[in-house]
């Protein structure tokens, strides 16, 4: 079957096994192996992408059920060369080790830090109206990205680096 | 190639003289905008023209053989293409530096999981469904799953003194049993091998740690010369031990590569992960512990129970550290291993310390407990002169400011039990120890101008190998780290240890540091100075009353190549890490649950080769610690051991929630002349070595009432507060 | 995964004569669907996604009853059903972010998953499930483990709860899945106290009918305090909590919820 999508701005028209997953839509037909397959079942977050701008686990997704949407992976957020302010703050803080769950953590940060601006609270939050980016804050909405490597206190410092510098 | 360098006496600190001040700083690792950006290039992300895709095809029996595979049962799903049996496939990966294939079961099963077929096709939804959808016939045997049921095997004790006259007479005894379940690495990229042939020659890309290894475990497994292979494993989504050894993805992989003409990948389901990548054994601890009422340590006894599959040589080496912490007037460590048809066992970070300080350095809190006495100071007073089994001197040991120091810190001699509302708040410590190897490497390093490149099939799987390198080679030849370039992860560059045992900076980055300095008495030669007058610093040398620009001296290439092994220091000096954990936990009196609130690692480990790559280490350790101590827990099914806890929503590693971000880590400065030239210990496993015990003598302290069957989850932290009243 | 066919309806009658095909399955966010399909738990002939009928979406208030339509997100619900806040606050506690995202409360009310959250919040408020064809009282509904009265090719198109005078849900969750361990869900309204426990029994969420009467008469944590727990015998007892733990917990957080109503 075919279906179309915009990632990274560009349009796709892919065709597929009605079995694929978004995730693998992504690897394997766009080549776009930024986004990471952990578990294939949605407990890692290793393949977290934005879906019309909100963060999902694209292994969750079939492709079939996405035509038309918008899809922003990694590669959509910075390259080597030209990193994002999130992208910057994981290497000076060594928010990371093997690496392979760094580019859902920073597709979930960057959602989060949205969400947060928005103003959406979290069971967590102490006031309802106004959410801070506390460390409380960032280890509850953070907690569905793991990272075996354990470097989940530096990535937390590495969050809240950058979202200094973006304020 | 270069005569060896064995380690027979202690080495000069030659980084403690050079100028380039880049060697300990924390710089960003240099592959860390790859990382970021999700450009680095983990196996299965290389794209390969004509690709088929590989799904293993696993037993659903425990033992016995396949009579009979129906390959017709899915000849007519769409875009299959083969299924394939041989008998060069294997049972599980290697075990870690085998350099051998694995275990070759031919149509044997040996345990419910084991890879016995690969379905190739043309897609990984058509391979997924019909490796599932093949029809297996097999003839069964019955088979112990248990450790309590499984054929016992017996060791010999490790002992010094008559370790049962003096329990028997000493004046405190302490006498417990621990159980600990099976744990997985659960390195985040499952994994994944892609191989492709030309002509008689295969080409692997794969998730390994051991590359020089991994080469002769797969030209073993295939049946030719290693001349024949090449492996690639340039990153590496973690290991954790799992990735140690050839995995059977992999030679399925070029075995099915081989007979279709054409790419074949293999990618695990995270669920095949857990079923057939080694696990740590689960483990049955008894600790014996004889005292004076004034503290000092009599009598020391940690045996063990492990388990393992047939044919497996590795047993999890849970008293090793037991052995050498404390000194007593006699000392017994003896290791039972239960033969089972499970998931073969293999290494996982820290194999030994990980779990068996879990129950060693509890026993220790406890006989403090007994004897009314600060834990903190029957540690300190049973410090031993000399290793109590063979009596070699320690090469360097800071155990003694690690456990001060860290108290000082942590607020210890304040300690109270604190109530704030259903929470329980209390605080533990544990020592810290692992012990230091080195192992047989090999670099190359090539001078043109002022830029250096590295290269070794070293690994880095997280672990910072791509920074330490360069900091090393730039260190030594006063460059900018920026102009060394560091390939690691090809097998057709000189073989290093790997990464594992926590002993790849020491070997890897002292091959390096070997070649470098092999370039410096080069260079100096040209310069026309001895090499202890030589400076180099920002790209310029200076000696014999001159100054030049590398770039100018160094037109063409310079090379040196560098192997080191372990020599004699490894048998006059006996080289660890250590350290000491403190953790403060919050424990809700209603529910069970407890939280960790803060964490202090105070950790000598030699050399600091980059104080960033190594805190990043050893928090990551630490982590691992809460998980051992109150969430990791593999289940085997006790019927067919099948492994139950077969995903990430069911096996919990330790997620944000869990971890506070008061994780503080304090490096002792230290070097090892004995260690090795750099001066350097093992990072990566110290940071787990200790760090459970602490968090669990922490819910003691909180509730005065101690869990011996770990991980201390949340019920049986409220059965243990119900039984106390 | 077995292989499916695949078919996006864009109104309600379209996916009614979807699901009328033999073996045919709905797909609304997939959050537990689409693993159960990879662990071959579940082999459709067609899959029918609900996610292009934009009737099936929305949260609004209207004369004491928020009206929640079934393929509208747990993430949404969090963010919009501010008339009724212990049910937004439940919704911002599923899973993880990213499954909020997706995941929806038709969904996780037909699919009846024993520890989920939803059928606590559905049950424990006297909430009407609304199909295509009828509507169902919460209390008929849920009929056990992954068992509704759902009748085949019957569609979940709203859940419409009675916003209660005061209503709490705590959950202790089993900390990787971030399914409830055990989550109770207590509310006083016009149709009396309720509370409903999910996460602890074999026979799915369940009336903890004890603690109902306690509380009728008095709404208060310590009304909770002289009951004996649940017998721990009927309840789920696996690798994450013993049955005595569970059935432990329903009353620890029975009370809990019940001081967190009172505010």
């Amino acid at each position: 079957m075919k279906t179309t999508l915009t990632v990274n701005g560009e349009a796709h028209e892919v065709t597929h096994d009605p079995r694929r997953s978004l995730l693998d839509t992504l690897r394997d037909d766009l080549r776009l192996t930024g986004t990471k397959k952990g578990c294939d079942h949605g407990q890692c977050g290793a393949c977290t992408v934005l879906l019309n701008g909100e963060r999902v686990n694209s292994c969750l997704c079939l492709t079939a059920m996405h035509d038309g949407d918008e899809v922003t992976t990694i590669e959509g957020i910075g390259s080597p060369e030209r990193l994002s302010a999130l992208q910057k703050a994981f290497v000076e803080k060594d928010g990371y080790q093997c690496g392979f769950c760094t580019p859902g953590q920073i597709m979930s940060a960057t959602a989060m830090l949205r969400e947060i601006s928005e103003g959406a609270p979290s069971y967590v939050s102490d006031d309802l109206e106004v959410p801070k980016l506390t460390d409380t804050e960032m280890a509850e909405r953070m907690s569905g990205n793991l990272c075996r490597c354990s470097a989940y206190p530096l990535i937390r410092e590495a969050i809240a680096m950058a979202s200094e510098v973006s304020q | 190639m270069k005569d060896t360098f064995t380690m027979d006496c202690p080495q000069p600190r030659l980084l403690d003289e050079t100028h380039q001040g880049v060697i300990g700083t924390g710089m960003d690792r240099p592959d860390g905008p790859q990382k970021v950006s999700g450009t680095a290039p983990y196996t299965a992300d290389n794209p390969t023209e004509g690709v088929a895709h590989g799904a293993l095809v696993r037993a659903t029996v425990t033992r016995g053989r396949v009579a009979g595979i129906d390959r017709a049962s899915i000849a007519n799903l769409p875009g299959v293409i083969d299924v394939i049996t041989d008998p060069r496939m294997t049972r599980n990966p290697a075990q870690g530096m085998a350099g051998e294939a694995p275990v070759q079961p031919g149509d044997a099963v040996h345990y419910h999981g084991q890879p016995i077929a690969l379905v190739v096709a043309e897609t990984f939804e058509a391979a997924r469904d019909a490796a599932q959808r093949l029809k297996v016939t097999y003839t069964t045997e019955n088979a112990a799953v248990t450790p309590e049921n499984g054929e016992h095997e017996v060791g010999e004790p490790d002992a010094a003194g008559d370790f049962q006259r003096a329990f028997d007479s000493a004046e405190v005894q302490l006498d417990r049993e621990y159980t600990t379940p099976s744990q997985v690495s659960a390195a985040m990229e499952p994994h994944a091998a892609i191989a492709e042939w030309k002509g008689n020659e295969v080409t692997l890309r794969a998730a390994q740690q051991m590359v020089r290894f991994n080469k002769a475990e797969l030209a073993d497994t295939l049946g030719i010369d290693e001349s024949q292979v090449r492996i690639l494993s340039p990153f590496v989504g973690g290991g954790f031990g799992s990735k140690l050894g050839l995995g059977p993805e992999a030679a399925a992989a070029c075995i099915a590569s081989q007979k279709l003409g054409r790419p074949v990948r293999v990618v695990m389901p995270r669920q095949t992960v857990f079923d057939c990548v080694l696990r740590r054994s689960e483990t049955k601890q008894r600790v014996r512990l004889g005292a004076t009422k004034d503290g000092r340590l009599t009598a020391i006894s940690h045996d063990d129970q492990v388990s393992n599959l047939d044919g497996e040589g590795f047993a999890e080496p849970t008293s090793q550290a037991s052995q050498f912490l404390y000194g007593a007037d006699g000392l017994s460590f003896t290791q039972t291993v239960a033969r089972i048809a499970a998931t073969p066992a293999g290494s996982v970070r820290a194999p030994g310390e990980a779990v068996g300080m879990l129950a060693f350095e509890s026993a220790v809190d406890e006989l403090a407990q007994e004897l009314g006495m600060d834990p903190l100071e029957l540690r300190l007073k049973n410090i031993p002169a000399t290793h109590p089994l063979d009596g070699r001197p320690y090469s360097v040991r800071r155990l003694a400011d690690c456990l001060t120091g860290g108290a000082e810190r942590f607020g210890w001699k304040d300690r109270a039990v604190k109530r704030e509302g259903d929470w329980l708040v209390g605080m533990g410590m544990a020592s810290a120890a692992r012990s230091n190897m080195l192992v047989k490497s090999a670099a190359r390093v090539r001078l043109t101008g002022d830029r250096a490149v590295v290269e070794t099939d070293m690994t880095d799987i997280g672990t910072g190998t791509y920074a330490i390198l360069a900091q090393i080679t730039a260190e030594m030849l006063g460059l900018p780290p920026a102009q060394v370039e560091v390939r690691l992860g090809d097998s057709d560059l000189p073989g290093a240890s790997g990464s594992g045992g926590s002993f790849g900076a020491n070997s890897a980055g002292s091959a390096t540091f070997l070649a470098a300095k092999d370039l410096r008495g080069q260079i100096a030669e040209r310069l026309g100075c001895a090499v202890d007058d030589l400076t180099l610093q920002d790209g310029r040398a200076r000696g014999a009353n001159r100054e030049v620009a590398l770039s100018e001296l160094v037109e063409a290439e310079l090379t040196a190549e560098a192997t080191i092994e372990a020599g004699e220091t490894a048998e006059t000096h006996f080289s660890s890490g250590f350290g000491a954990h403190f953790a403060e936990v919050a424990v809700n009196e209603w529910t069970g649950e407890v939280r960790v609130r803060r964490m202090l690692g105070v950790m000598a480990m030699g050399r600091i080769l980059n104080e960033k790559t190594a805190r990043s280490q050893a928090i990551g350790g630490m982590v691992w610690g809460i998980g051992g101590a109150l969430t990791e827990e593999m289940v085997n099914d006790s019927r067919d051991g099948h492994v139950v806890t077969r995903d990430l929503a069911n096996y919990h590693v330790a997620a944000h929630a869990d971890v506070p971000r008061d994780m503080q880590v304090v490096f002792l400065e230290e070097r090892d002349d004995w260690a090795n030239p750099i001066q350097t210990k093992g990072i990566g496993e110290l940071g787990i070595s200790g760090a459970g015990a602490a968090v669990l003598n922490a819910i003691a302290h909180a509730t005065g009432v101690r869990i011996y069957d770990f991980p201390a989850t949340p019920d049986k932290v409220i059965a243990a507060l119900e039984a106390k009243g | 995964m077995y292989s499916f066919d695949f078919a996006r309806p864009t109104s309600v009658a379209d996916a009614v004569a979807a699901l009328g095909q033999e073996d045919a399955q709905a797909l609304s966010g997939g959050q537990t669907l689409i693993p159960t399909l990879k662990q071959r738990l579940a082999s459709p002939s067609v899959l029918v996604s609900l996610s292009a009928i934009a009737d099936l979406k929305g949260v609004s208030a209207e004369g004491g009853t928020l009206s929640i339509g079934a393929g509208t997100t747990h993430a949404t619900v969090a963010a919009e059903a501010g008339a009724y806040p212990a049910l937004a606050e439940l919704a911002g506690q599923i899973g993880d972010p990213a499954v909020r995202n997706r995941g929806t409360i038709g969904g996780s009310i037909a699919n009846n998953d024993p520890s989920a959250c939803y059928p606590a919040a559905a049950l424990g408020s006297g909430a009407t499930i609304v199909t295509n064809s009828r509507e169902i009282a919460a209390d008929d509904y849920f009929q056990g483990m992954f068992t509704t009265a759902l009748e085949e090719g019957e569609i979940i198109t709203a859940v419409r709860f009675p916003i209660p005078e005061k209503a709490a849900y705590i959950k202790f969750q089993q900390p990787a899945s971030r399914f409830a361990l055990v989550g109770v869900y207590v509310s006083k309204g016009a149709g009396g106290v309720r509370v409903a426990v999910t996460g602890a029994s074999n026979d799915g969420v369940f009336r903890w009918s004890e603690a109902e009467a306690a509380l009728a008469g008095d709404f208060s944590a310590g009304a909770v305090e002289g009951l004996a727990a649940p017998s721990g015998a009927d309840m789920i007892s696996d690798l994450h909590g013993s049955g005595d733990y569970r059935a432990h917990l329903v009353k620890v957080l029975t009370k809990r919820a019940v001081a967190k109503a009172n505010g």
